[in-house]
């Protein structure tokens, strides 16, 4: 989804009416409970909360210039790779393994062997349709922010075709665009 | 509030900007060795064994000279004059741990007009940094100065560069010449029409 992304993707930003923000901050905190204690850090209520609409129905939230979940249209919001690398444990983690890593990177979604093979790791409580993160053998940190196509259940038994969906992914034009002026 | 989970503190590259575990699957493995064997020897056993190898060949002393960051978030390797060598910096020429020269990229500025979706266009702008411009810095007196978006993103071989929305071309050499009086005219190149003429 990034791949290609740059900032003349943006079509506005704008600073949000106070209940649009808390309604962004309820669901982010709904979505990873996680996250409930440093939220007023990373979404200071004090703080102006853009909303940035790029190409592809792609928002961006932001705070203080720097971009820190994005959604789909009114799907759930997902954490940046930059902040999911701080709080690592708000997301289901699935893992692929290290030959997984180079698709990965450029951009490929996330085929289900890739998940269940030896070097391979999933998160039995992970469901259809949820945002995930995705680790790698051998790694510390992970690698792209993935969106479940099947439950980790489904991804062990049926073991084909794509199971995640990549939609974040280290050095993408997301990963890139660390601020935006 | 003493539950409160602590930012996970990652290391990352400030070469390629990946955190540095994943170096080894960067654009540019290679130009991220220096500064992994002197910050993340521990990620990558064998770079040491190798650097350790080539010792006798003073591989190090050279290293030393290329001038290791000592992390941080520079995306760039910063480039520490050694022992009082006044070598002009035009003429520095990087020795990678592979024992091959680099040349030093030339100090120069260079202006590219791009077209998307037929109405929209980006101007783009590389080499500010080469000059010693903060390009965060830059970008905002270009947005501010044009009433335009401007951010500073990463080019296609890995470097910052600046896009500004907007078809600006011809006025920005003004804007940069004036700004930034450091800028000589010369060192400003247009491309156009995939060739790079200049713009004095
Ligand atoms: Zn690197």
């Amino acid at each position: 989804m990034f791949k290609k992304f740059s900032s003349e993707d943006v079509s506005s930003q704008n600073q949000v009416k106070a209940s649009v923000q808390r309604k962004i901050r309820q669901s982010i905190a709904d979505e990873y409970p996680g996250l409930e204690p440093v939220l007023d850090d990373l979404l200071p209520k004090k703080s102006p909360l853009i909303v940035v609409k790029c190409q592809n129905h792609l928002n961006l939230v932001m705070v203080n210039n720097v971009p820190l979940f994005f959604n789909v249209r009114d799907g759930p919001y997902m954490p940046t790779l930059r902040l999911l690398h701080q709080y690592p444990d708000i997301m289901k983690k699935l893992q692929v393994d290290r030959g997984a890593i180079k698709f990965v990177l450029s951009g490929a979604n996330i085929m289900c062997p890739g998940l269940t093979s030896p070097g391979g790791a999933l998160d039995d409580d992970a469901l259809a349709e949820t945002p995930v993160a995705i680790m790698a053998e051998g790694k510390k940190h992970a690698l792209a922010i993935g969106f479940t196509k099947m439950s980790a259940k489904d991804i062990r038994a049926i073991n084909k075709g794509i199971g995640v969906d990549n939609m974040h992914y280290l050095n993408d034009g997301l990963w890139k665009m660390e601020r935006l002026e | 509030m003493a539950e409160k989970p602590q930012p996970v503190r990652v290391l990352y590259c400030p070469v390629c900007s990946l955190p540095a575990e994943y170096c080894e699957f960067g654009p540019d493995f290679e130009k991220c060795k220096p500064w992994l064997i002197e910050n993340a020897p521990e990620l990558y056993p064998d770079l040491l064994k190798d650097r350790n190898n080539k010792q006798v060949d003073k591989v190090s002393e050279q290293l030393q000279s290329v001038g290791i960051s000592s992390g941080g978030g520079d995306v760039a390797a910063t480039v520490i004059p050694s022992g009082g060598t006044s070598t002009s910096k035009q003429e520095e020429v990087k020795r990678l741990p592979g024992g091959k020269i680099k040349k030093k990229e030339k100090q120069e500025i260079i202006i590219e007009k791009i077209v998307r979706n037929k109405r929209k266009c980006v101007t783009v702008v590389k080499g500010l940094d080469l000059f010693g411009i903060k390009l965060s810095d830059a970008s905002k007196k270009l947005g501010k100065k044009f009433a335009t978006g401007a951010s500073v993103v990463k080019g296609p071989t890995e470097k910052e560069q600046i896009d500004v929305q907007g078809d600006i071309a011809y006025d920005i050499m003004e804007f940069i010449t004036e700004t930034w009086p450091d800028v000589p005219e010369t060192a400003i190149y247009f491309i156009e029409d995939g060739r790079k003429v200049a713009a004095a």
